[in-house]
């Protein structure tokens, strides 16, 4: 194969290939890995003067927590974002895919991408995958006919609301938008609404936890507030666990001497973290 | 003995109009008629000694068996009817067994007495559990054991009664046999002086003459747990034995004669 | 998690063969327990969080049940199975007290749990339950069993949803495991308290149903105390 010379580039879409040998593998008793799902609060509002979108931060392999402190709430364009529930692949995934083509269409359209198309190319992919791919998602966004927040279901179907919750803490945050949410919101309360909407999914929905993470939408700008809130402070550890020096058992050792033929500095941006 | 006999002395589900339980009070005799029977309890440990009647020369007397082990830390005479105290016998053991095999620890002295009691009384009507005993047990029992009291000696007789000892003579020179204990037995006694006094006081309220075949022999302590004396251990126990005083050989056994006719031994 | 699926009922379409239903006898109600047993001393902790599935019951539920003065029994598992245990092991108790006119050892009580989870070994209490405390020398056990009956005697355990995440830390962290030129002293009552109470932290992290705040016992010659502790609520 002269891969370097000519790199074969695959086809578009996904490769089912492994499809039959999967499925085979299963039948013999060896079961398939499970994915990461965002057992996920994620909500939506409609305030005054734009849209909200908030989330909370905990990712979970079956009982276990397997990221403290992950982004639930995507870019799709200039304006507009969407938050994600569900599998974590698929709703990445699906995002991505959809921010080029939302991106590609707004050059080749040369305006602003209304949010109602953003809507269109996600319930349509969704539904050409028959609910296979998990993402439940919470699209939101300003556009010139105002804002709008719209909830997709895995299998394609799509509401378009004033407000609006989704994932396993979507009871305990609708609880909060049905008892206090109105048209007339402020900025402000706006946030303070979503925030208390998002605690309430991670204090008592066990899939979601961790910090609250907001996006506020304006016609014309945006505020991503990564960690809006922390809601949980981590525990301070009483005793100390600091091993002496060669606790760790050395088993062989071997020297390599490094020859320093040449010296450069190159500097390197900081990582954002 | 009980001149006023009446239909109250048939059934063992009925009291007399005086309060009392005929059959009970006659199993109770039953026990007289028994072979005798004698433990002491001392801080060393506890003996059990008893008399073993050979009726015939053509028996074998090794296969009379009076003292057995109930566990490893406790072991029992029995006296009267040899076949009612196999069931007793069983009893014991399979509540000591299970006893272990729940808590993983040796069952008390007394929870076995007790356990054996609850066996004892169950003459009677019947229930769901099963059919009724027609009558009480004719024997009475002496439980020499170790538990985290110390050494311990207990006395049941057929009525279920059960009462610490720290000496006991059961069945047909018993009484001689517990006159004697009083006047011998003191808190500071050694094993083996108890041992001797079993022995001595056997000797006197016997009919026949003691020797290693027709007594059994056991100690109880806390390291050497149940031991069986061997026919060379008694051997050795009986040299400590004076010879017989004349003034108390010559109490014969109530009821000797019947023993044969009613197979109690 | 076992709610019913209610589905339409068309009586035209309805099959005439035997129809299967499931029924799902058991809950899992999450929580950990962990236990740290010294030479004069037994510490045992449990999560106060019940739940089920993605829910939160109550975050103040005690999973610690006091058996005697020197005995404790932590549960964790299926609660409706535990409040069974926990009421027939007080009866039993007190029933072997009545009868034996003494209070039970902690190694009889440890015997005896063990012989109650194996007679229901066909349909069992689904509880991974830890026994602490002194033994007739005073020294501190703890016993870690199966839901069917097997007893495992150890000097420290942790057991319950966050079990696995726990253990391998205590065996570096009490049991001294994996290290190299380590003095092996007995661990004094304030670090393995402090121990218990971090290792619950970091189950807080990553167990989602571990949190909201334990309860601890302290069992010595001087009896027992008690004591709790705050997690983190999410």
């Amino acid at each position: 194969m002269a891969a370097t010379l000519a790199p074969v580039i695959p086809d578009a879409g996904f490769s089912f290939e492994n499809c039959k040998r999967n499925a085979d593998l299963v039948k013999k008793g060896f079961p398939a890995p499970t994915a990461t799902k965002t057992g996920t609060t994620i909500v939506g509002i409609i305030y005054k003067d734009g849209v909200i979108l908030g989330a909370d931060t905990r990712a979970t392999e079956d009982t276990t927590v397997s990221d403290k402190n992950c982004m639930k709430i995507h870019y799709l364009a200039p304006n507009m974002y969407c938050c994600g529930a569900g599998t974590a692949a698929d709703t990445e995934k699906t995002n991505a895919m959809i921010a080029s083509q939302l991106e590609l269409h707004r050059l080749n359209t040369n305006r602003t991408v209304p949010i109602v198309t953003a809507n269109q190319m996600l319930k349509q992919f969704l539904f050409r995958y028959q609910g296979h791919i998990g993402a439940a998602l919470i699209l939101g966004g300003v556009d010139n006919t105002g804002p709008h927040i719209y909830s997709i279901y895995p299998h394609g179907s799509t509401d378009k609301l004033p407000y609006t919750t989704m994932g396993s803490g979507s009871l305990a945050a609708m609880a909060v938008f049905e008892s206090r949410w109105h048209k007339d919101l402020s900025e402000e309360e706006g946030k303070q609404l979503v925030r208390d909407a998002i605690a309430a999914g991670i204090f008592n929905d066990l899939g979601s936890g961790s910090n609250v993470d907001l996006c506020v939408i304006r016609k014309g700008s945006v505020d991503f507030l990564r960690t809006y809130d922390e809601a949980n402070k981590k525990g301070v550890r009483q005793a100390s666990y600091r091993y002496p020096k060669g606790t760790t058992a050395i088993l062989t050792t071997k020297t390599k001497n490094i020859i320093v033929e040449d010296v450069s500095v190159r500097p390197i941006e900081a990582m954002d973290i | 003995m009980f001149l006023t006999r009446s239909e109250y002395d048939r059934g063992v589900n009925t009291f007399s109009p005086e309060g009392r339980l005929f059959q009970v009070e006659y199993a109770i005799e039953a026990i007289k008629l028994g072979s005798t029977a004698i433990g002491i309890c001392t801080r060393e440990g506890v003996v059990l000694a008893v008399e073993k009647r050979i009726t015939s020369p053509l028996m074998e007397p090794t296969t009379i068996e009076k003292i057995v082990e109930v566990d490893k830390h406790i072991g029992c005479v029995v006296s009267g009817l040899m076949a009612d105290s196999r069931t007793m016998i069983d009893r014991a053991r399979v509540e000591c067994q299970n006893h272990w095999f729940v808590y993983n620890e040796r069952m008390t002295v007394e929870s076995c007495a007790q356990a054996v009691s609850n066996l004892a009384i169950q003459f009677g009507d019947s229930d769901d559990d099963g059919a009724a005993m027609s009558r009480p047990f004719g024997v009475a029992i002496l439980f020499a054991g170790i538990d985290e009291k110390g050494p311990q000696l207990y006395h049941m007789d057929p009525s279920g009664t059960f009462v610490q000892f720290d000496a006991k003579a059961i069945g047909s020179g018993s009484e001689g046999a517990q006159q004697s204990l009083q006047e011998v037995y003191h808190r500071s006694m050694t094993l083996a002086e108890a041992t001797t006094a079993s022995l001595t006081i056997l000797k006197q309220v016997m009919e026949e003459k003691l020797n290693s075949t027709n007594v059994e022999v056991m100690t109880m302590t806390p390291k050497g747990l149940y031991h069986m004396f061997t026919k060379e251990d008694v051997e050795e126990a009986l040299k400590n034995v004076a010879p017989l005083e004349h003034s108390r050989g010559d109490t014969p056994a109530t009821g000797s004669g019947v023993q044969a006719k009613t197979s109690s031994a | 998690m076992s709610a019913t699926v209610s589905r339409p009922y068309f009586p035209d379409y309805a099959a005439n063969a035997p129809t299967k239903h499931h029924f799902s006898p058991y809950a899992d109600n999450g929580g950990s327990i962990v236990a740290i047993a010294g030479d004069d001393y037994v510490v045992i902790a449990g999560d106060t969080r019940l739940s089920a599935g993605f829910q939160i019951y109550t975050r103040e539920q005690n999973k610690l049940f006091q058996l005697t003065n020197t005995t404790v029994l932590g549960c964790a598992g299926c609660w409706c199975d535990t409040l069974t245990l926990t009421r027939l092991l007080s009866a039993r108790m007190q029933m072997y007290e009545q009868e034996h006119n003494k209070t039970m050892s902690t190694t009889a009580a440890a015997q005896m749990l063990s012989t109650i989870l194996y007679y229901k070994r066909f349909f069992p209490y689904y509880i991974s339950n830890m026994l602490v405390g002194l033994d007739d020398e005073g020294k501190g056990c703890v016993y870690s069993y199966d839901p069917i009956g097997h007893c495992e005697k150890a000097k420290y355990r942790a057991g319950g949803s966050a079990g696995a995440l726990l253990q391998p830390l205590l065996d570096n962290q009490v049991g001294l495991k994996n290290m190299q030129g380590i003095k092996s002293e007995p661990i004094p009552l304030e670090r393995a308290l402090a121990i218990l109470k971090d290792v619950f932290i970091s189950a807080a992290e990553r167990d989602i149903y571990t949190g909201d705040g334990i309860h601890i016992n302290i069992i010595t010659k001087d009896g027992l105390k008690s004591d709790s502790f705050q997690l983190r609520k999410d």
